[in-house]
């Protein structure tokens, strides 16, 4: 196998961030990491062919599966597959260890700042954060004010995005806590892993993710009022055209639990009901996948069709639950982001065990001048906007782009936030037949009920254009299975 | 317990799966009568345009450009394609209903009708092509009776495999021996050629041995008891699978479809087969599609998009 670690990117000054990638697969000196060493071994041993067959046969599993988007032509439409990987990555048990108290630590800490922003905002009155920029942040929900939430678990499903620093550690590029989605291609991920690279995969030592519907499932019941013996609890999708329609349609599937539609349910007396062929059946726990301006027209956006009329009365009634809760995009706001760190040691009185990436916000008129004078090296971001739109990779745009950009910012400083352009780490990917070097990303998803449990797996996000930083599926970005190791294996490949 | 919308999604899957594989050995069996040149050919192609469009007389179509029409037409519902992948949309909406096993057959199907080179495959073999597509519905419907709960959304299913089933045979039968549309099929050809479109020519044979008559091709289709596309076959299971899904719904009194399910059902079961004339048939296949069309509309207001206020909890 031929793999050339990627090149120091060419870049004015040799600055931390222009430092090399961390490669998850070989070391500086060249060498293949401990826990990298039986797969590169099994890859080096086939072909290309080989390879180019697995490939294939990857590809008509998602395809036959149905995990595809559909790209909608002027006469005719054709199917899609999201494209994947064939190359796992591997995560060692130890540094698994830190991810996971990290990410329990953090959303315990996040679920603490909703639970009191949306009832005595304590944290406001100690002035850690600026009242206005909580307050007025557009995510932010003033109908959930002294709302009743059980278990204080606003995010019951949160999606965090981490990203591997040059110097090995790990650090949080974003919290989703509105509703994440990606966890059903962890799973079909895992699902091909196991028919392409089926010995590898046992050998390795690989931990469990199957289990994730079932918490998913518990986590949801343990929203339910302690009344209601069996509760009913349901997937609430957009509809088939939604991209991540697959995702809404595995979960129920996999839960055992209807998939419904707005048009499905009906609201009488403050309760909710699901039209089925035999009448009207009551709803206790609503999985939304539908976005908070969207869930009630009778409540948030007026327009939306895709919601229920009288939901959120219902819920301010405590006839339902709904999840994640409404108004938890504030604390995935990107400019609070900034703030987690000061919110951990607030509510826990703890360090934060992953560490963020250095923000400057533009509101602050001191931080907003470094910004203007540095926006070639710098990653701007509007805080409102997600999926990589609306923001400007410096080092990557031309001086025309950055000195819109600039106005842009000068005109609206509050709706920006800036980053260093991190050099995220690179794993070997199959790219037209060779093993290269890729970008990646690491969501792991994090499930909050009457506990918070995290479930050992999570899906690598790929740029697949080389040399490119963007992960995102809607701007050229793939996935692949991601492997985190047990203890005792671990302790095995390293005699 | 099933939604009302998933429940008329499985149903429609059993309508477009049961088209699709009907226009599938239709534009087969028209291909393959073309093959010879005498009056028989005509007499088919005449069965089958009739049969697809609606009673109403067509333009002069060639068999061929007929046969591709019946197979590819994007537009129209009743073509094999265009069925196909309503069936498959329907399936999308519902794909947590279905089993993986039954998802990837009809998935698989509409990934090759629908396929690049699904209209090369057709012209180079439009035998083997539309073959092998009934292979595969017959695989769909294997595997749906194999991994599929015999319950509630089952019983849709079969519903709308049913129901469109009697209606297509029904149509069949007035296409060739219907005296409202004038030329009734004499030619020897031309009566095997619909034995064959209903998938019956081995049963017939079978049982009336190869004395082939119009009077017994329609006494068969129509009330042989164990044909599984005779009318009387059909109804018997619309009751069996109605009377099966609609054991839970409270309808306050009023009359469900079960009744005229149960009354169609007992007009086949009943009939003087033997004597019927020929225009006493065709009166009876007539009702046949009426009674069906009722029991469609009496399905989707029974069980999909009945009166809230009818149903609200006390």
């Amino acid at each position: 196998m031929r793999y050339a670690l990627a090149e120091t990117p060419p870049m004015g000054d040799r600055s931390a961030a222009a430092a090399a990638p961390y490669d998850e697969m070989i070391d500086p000196a060249g060498d293949v990491r401990p826990h990298y060493a039986a797969l590169a071994r099994r890859v080096a041993s086939l072909s290309d062919e080989d390879l180019a067959e697995r490939q294939r046969l990857l590809e008509r599993f998602f395809l036959l599966q149905g995990i595809t988007f559909t790209v909608y032509g002027a006469e005719s439409s054709t199917e899609r597959i999201i494209p994947t990987d064939l190359l796992p990555r591997i995560i060692p048990a130890a540094e698994w260890a830190t991810i996971e108290a990290g990410l329990v630590q953090r959303l315990r800490a996040l679920n603490m700042f909703l639970a009191d922003i949306y009832s005595e905002q304590k944290i406001l009155m100690d002035g850690v954060l600026p009242r206005e920029l909580v307050l007025g942040a557009p995510s932010y929900r003033r109908e959930m004010q002294n709302l009743f939430v059980p278990h204080q678990a606003y995010a019951n499903v949160c999606g965090s995005d981490l990203i591997r620093k040059p110097d090995g550690g790990f650090a949080v590029l974003e919290d989703n806590l509105r509703v994440p989605s990606g966890v059903s291609y962890m799973l079909a991920n895992r699902e091909a892993a196991k028919r392409t690279f089926p010995g590898s995969f046992r050998m390795a030592g690989v931990r469990r993710i199957e289990q994730y519907p079932d918490l998913l499932l518990s986590t949801l019941r343990s929203m339910a009022a302690d009344w209601r013996p069996n509760p009913q609890v349901v997937v609430l999708t957009p509809g088939v055209y939604n991209s991540a329609y697959f995702e809404h349609a595995y979960l129920a599937r996999l839960m055992g639990v209807p998939l419904v539609e707005g048009r499905d349910l009906v609201t009488h007396d403050n309760m909710v009901y699901m039209r089925t062929t035999t009448g009207l059946r009551r709803v206790d726990v609503i999985y939304r996948r539908v976005d908070d301006d969207f869930i009630d027209p009778l409540t948030f956006r007026r327009d939306s069709s895709l919601g229920v009329a009288g939901l959120f009365n219902a819920y301010r009634g405590g006839n339902v639950v709904i999840c994640n809760a409404p108004g938890t995009g504030v604390a995935d706001d990107k400019a609070v982001y900034a703030y987690v760190p000061e919110i951990i040691s607030y509510y826990l009185g703890e360090d934060a065990i992953l560490p963020n990436i250095e923000t400057f916000l533009c509101r602050e008129p001191s931080q907003l001048s470094h910004v203007l004078a540095n926006l070639d090296k710098l990653v701007v971001k509007a805080v409102g906007a997600s999926g990589g739109y609306g923001m400007l990779v410096g080092p990557h745009a031309s001086r025309d782009e950055r000195e819109r950009f600039a106005e842009a910012l000068k005109a609206d400083p509050d709706n920006y936030i800036a980053q260093p352009t991190i050099q995220l780490s690179t794993a070997p990917c199959l790219i037209d037949g060779a093993v290269d070097p890729r970008h990646v990303d690491l969501r792991p998803f994090i499930l909050s009920g009457d506990k918070i449990r995290v479930t050992p797996g999570a899906l690598t996000r790929v740029a697949l254009k080389k040399g490119s930083l963007v992960v995102n599926s809607s701007q050229g970005g793939g996935s692949k299975d991601t492997w985190v190791l047990g203890e005792a294996e671990a302790a095995e490949t390293r005699s | 317990m099933m939604l009302a919308r998933v429940a008329d999604s499985l149903y429609w899957i059993g309508r477009y799966v049961e088209r699709a594989e009907h226009m599938c050995r239709l534009a087969d069996v028209l291909l393959n009568a073309t093959l010879d040149r005498t009056e028989s050919s005509g007499q088919v192609a005449r069965m089958v345009i009739s049969a697809v469009s609606d009673g109403e007389h067509p333009e002069e179509i060639s068999p061929w450009d007929a046969a591709l029409a019946i197979t590819m037409e994007s537009g129209d519902s009743d073509s094999v394609t265009a069925a196909l992948a309503r069936a498959r949309e329907n399936a999308r909406q519902v794909r947590d209903q279905l089993t993986t096993e039954t998802w990837e057959r009809l998935n698989l199907i509409y990934l090759r009708v629908t396929g690049a080179s699904a209209h090369r495959e057709f012209s180079d073999a439009p035998s083997q092509f539309l073959h092998d597509i009934i292979a595969d519905l017959h695989l769909f419907k294997g595997a749906a009776d194999a991994t599929m709960s015999h319950g509630e959304g089952w019983g849709f299913l079969q519903l709308g495999v049913f129901i469109e089933r009697a209606q297509l045979t029904g149509r069949l039968l007035q296409a060739g021996f219907g005296r409202s549309l004038g030329r009734p099929v004499t030619e020897h050809a031309a009566m095997t050629a619909l034995l064959r479109m209903s998938c019956a020519l081995e049963p017939y044979l079978r049982k009336h041995t190869a004395d082939i008559q119009p009077r017994l091709i329609r006494q068969f289709l129509m009330f042989d008891e164990d044909f599984p596309r005779s009318l009387r076959f059909a109804t018997a299971r619309i009751e069996d699978h109605l009377s099966g899904v609609g054991r839970n719904v409270d309808l306050g009194g009023a009359a469900g479809p079960e009744r005229l399910a149960g009354r169609l059902k007992a007009r086949l079961l009943y009939a003087e087969a033997e004597t019927l004339t020929g225009e006493d048939s065709d009166l009876l296949v007539a009702t046949v599609l009426e009674e069906c069309a009722r029991l469609h509309a009496g399905i989707y207001d029974t069980f999909v998009a009945y009166s809230l206020e009818m149903r609200l909890p006390a």
